[in-house]
């Protein structure tokens, strides 16, 4: 991995709740913090998927929520990389045979990176971006 | 040739205006050919972002200028409904108000002369 080059430029994160206990959302403002501190490497959260590289999702994806999702993936400039944060976006967690879920979220948009927890760590999230970081370099460099 | 015009005011010349505006296009063009390659025309990546929520019709968010005479037409309701239904559109109607008023006045000066 060569995070030098990742970070010519500074990797705008997304974050869209599909449905979440707002644990997972807790633990991802708790990774912004000063304790952990991203944005000294230009990882930070945008308002906006248009200005995003990172989609964080958490949540298993409602009915309600999943056209959003769709819409909100499309909108996004390429080269992009999804995030599922958490259980429930992974495979609907505790959640999981309730009657409105069109989850979990691999089965709405492609999803590249996988952080499992009930809610994960900011440690947890904070390697996932990087892993993020390392996939975006590919797809930059033309490999899938 | 003599192209700049020295005023107490300032200085004109639009030599120095077109030489201006070729390098602000050029600028221009710049920041566009430095723009997203991999932007999608006719996507999704052109509507605006409303949390998710997709683009409601023009008509259903327009506010016209209609609109912002909404006070001003309320605050005098009673003048307008009754104004309003009396302009027809028929210049029959409007002819019949015309001498329907004339003789009025006529009326008023035989009597009061």
């Amino acid at each position: 991995m060569t995070l030098s080059s990742s970070f010519k430029r500074s990797l705008f994160v997304f974050h869209f709740n599909a449905g979440s206990c707002n644990g997972c959302d807790i633990e991802i403002v708790a990774a912004i913090t000063p304790r952990y501190d991203p944005e000294r490497f230009g990882v930070r959260l945008v308002g906006s998927p248009k200005h995003a590289d990172v989609l964080l999702v958490t949540g298993p994806v409602t009915g309600k929520m999943a056209p959003r999702l769709r819409r909100v993936y499309d909108q996004m400039a390429d080269p992009k990389v999804v995030m599922c944060i958490g259980t429930c976006g992974q495979s609907g967690g505790v959640f999981y045979d309730s009657y409105n879920l069109e989850g979990p979220i691999d089965q709405i948009i492609p999803v590249d990176v996988y952080v499992p927890g009930c809610a994960p760590r900011p440690e947890a999230i904070i390697h996932g971006v990087v892993t993020a970081i390392t996939k975006l370099e590919r797809l930059e460099g033309g490999e899938v | 040739m003599q192209t700049t015009l020295y005023t107490g005011y300032g200085v004109w010349d639009p030599v120095i205006w077109t030489i201006a505006g070729a390098v602000i296009l050029l600028l221009v063009y710049l920041l566009w050919r430095g723009g997203v390659s991999t932007y999608r025309k006719g996507s999704e990546q052109e509507r605006p972002y409303l949390s998710g929520n997709a683009e409601p019709e023009k008509d259903a968010v327009h506010i016209g200028g209609g609109n912002l005479y909404w006070g001003f037409t309320e605050g005098l309701k009673g003048y307008y409904s009754r104004l309003v239904p009396v302009h027809t559109g028929d210049l029959n109607d409007y002819m019949l108000w015309y001498f329907g008023v004339l003789v009025g006045i006529c009326a008023l000066v035989v009597i009061f002369q």
